[in-house]
C-alpha cells in the first residue's frame, strides 16, 4: 500500500502545486513509483508543472467522480527522462480544465467517499510506492479527507501574517483528526527575511517540524510554471530544500 | 470504558465536517479507521481495546456498532468494516 503525502496549504498562492509537482520529481528521482492526484478541482494546475495537458476525451479526475472511467484510466505518466534514468515513475491524475467540467463539478458536486476509494484503487493497480494529493487551498470536505487519510501532511505557507492565521486551522483541524506527521514548509522566504527569525515563529506557533523554508526565486519565477526546478535548476537552493525535504521525508515519516 | 450517550449522535449521512466535530476523539478515531481501507475484524478489535479497553462482544460496544451501523456511517463489508461518508 502507497504512503498518503497531502500537500496542502489554507491560502492559495503558496506555491503549493509547484512544491507538489518538484516534491514528486524529488522522490521519484529515488526510484520511487509515485502519483500526483490534483484534487484542487475548482482551479487545477499541476498538469502545466509536468507540461501535461489532457487531450479532448482523455480522462481527468472529474470523468472518474462524476463519471464511470475506472481512476486508473485517468493516471497518465509523466515520468521525465531524468526520472526514468534513475527507475522512477510519475503518474498524473489531472483535474479537467474544461470550464464547463469545473462548473458541473461545482455544480453537482460528487461523493467525497469516491475519492478515498480511488487512492487505494490507483496504489494498487500501480503498485505505487507514495502518492501525492494536492489539495484545494482552504478547508472543504475533500481537504478534509485527503488530511484524514494522510500519511503525512504538509502545511505549505508564505511568510505573511494572514497565511500564518490561516495555517493555525489548518494545523488545528490536522491535530483533530490525528494525521501520524505533520511537516510545514515556508515558500517564498524574501532574501531579506532572516531564516532563523522564521523558523523560530513558525516552531512556536504550531509546534509542528519544519520541514523546509524555500527561498523566493527569481530563476523559479522566470520557470514560471513551465517546468521542474529540481530538474531545470538542480543546483538552486529551492532545489536542493525540495531535494532534502524528499530525503528527510522518505528517512523518517514516509 | 466505553460510555458515549447514542442518542445524542446526529441522525442522517456522515459528512467529513461531521466526523471532524464528533466528540470523544475515541469515537472519531474510530470513524477514521474505518476510511482508507477499512478495518478487519482484528483491526477494529486492537482498536476498541486501546481506545476503550473493551472487546467487540461488550455489549456498549454492540450497542455503538449498531448505532453507527443504523445510521449508515459505519458497516461490515465483506471483509473490512467501512465508514460511510454522505
Amino acid at each position: 500500500m502507497a504512503q498518503i503525502l497531502a500537500i496542502h496549504s489554507f491560502r492559495g498562492g503558496t506555491g503549493k502545486s509547484n512544491l507538489t509537482a518538484n516534491l514528486a520529481t524529488a522522490l521519484a528521482l529515488q526510484g520511487k513509483r509515485v502519483a500526483v492526484i490534483d484534487t484542487d478541482l475548482a482551479s487545477p494546475g499541476v498538469h502545466v508543472l509536468f507540461g501535461f495537458t489532457p487531450d479532448p476525451g482523455q480522462p481527468t479526475l472529474n470523468d472518474y467522480l462524476q463519471g464511470d472511467v475506472p481512476i486508473v484510466k485517468c493516471a497518465h505518466e509523466v515520468t521525465p527522462e531524468p526520472v526514468k534514468k534513475a527507475h522512477g515513475h510519475i503518474w498524473l491524475v489531472p483535474a479537467s480544465m474544461d470550464s464547463d467540467r469545473i462548473a458541473r463539478l461545482l455544480r453537482e458536486g460528487y461523493q467525497v467517499e469516491k475519492l478515498n476509494d480511488a487512492l487505494f484503487s490507483l496504489s494498487e493497480s500501480l503498485h505505487l510506492d507514495l502518492l501525492l494529493i494536492d489539495t484545494h487551498p482552504g478547508i472543504n470536505e475533500e481537504t478534509l479527507l485527503s488530511t484524514a487519510i494522510a500519511d503525512c501532511l504538509l502545511v505549505v505557507m508564505r511568510p505573511d501574517s494572514q497565511d500564518y492565521l490561516g495555517t493555525a486551522v489548518a494545523i488545528e483541524v490536522a491535530e483533530r483528526l490525528d494525521v501520524p506527521a505533520i511537516r510545514m514548509v515556508v515558500n517564498k522566504l524574501p532574501q531579506h527575511f532572516d531564516t532563523e527569525q522564521v523558523r523560530e515563529r513558525v516552531a512556536s506557533s504550531y509546534g509542528v517540524p519544519i520541514g523546509a523554508l524555500l527561498p523566493l526565486s527569481e530563476d523559479l519565477l522566470t520557470l514560471a510554471s513551465g517546468g521542474l526546478a529540481v530538474l531545470s535548476y538542480p543546483t538552486h537552493p529551492w532545489s536542493e530544500q525540495v531535494r532534502g525535504l524528499a530525503s528527510e521525508l522518505l528517512d523518517s515519516v514516509l | 470504558m466505553l460510555s458515549i450517550d447514542l442518542d445524542s449522535l446526529p441522525s442522517g449521512p456522515l459528512s467529513m465536517a461531521g466526523l471532524l466535530s464528533i466528540e470523544p476523539a475515541e469515537l472519531r478515531r474510530l470513524l477514521k479507521g474505518g476510511l482508507r481501507r477499512g478495518l478487519s475484524t482484528d483491526d477494529l478489535q486492537a482498536l476498541l481495546e486501546q481506545e476503550w479497553q473493551s472487546g467487540m462482544d461488550a455489549p456498549p460496544v454492540q450497542a455503538l456498532l449498531a448505532a453507527l451501523q443504523q445510521r449508515g456511517w459505519f458497516s461490515w463489508e465483506g471483509d473490512r468494516w467501512k465508514t460511510h461518508l454522505g
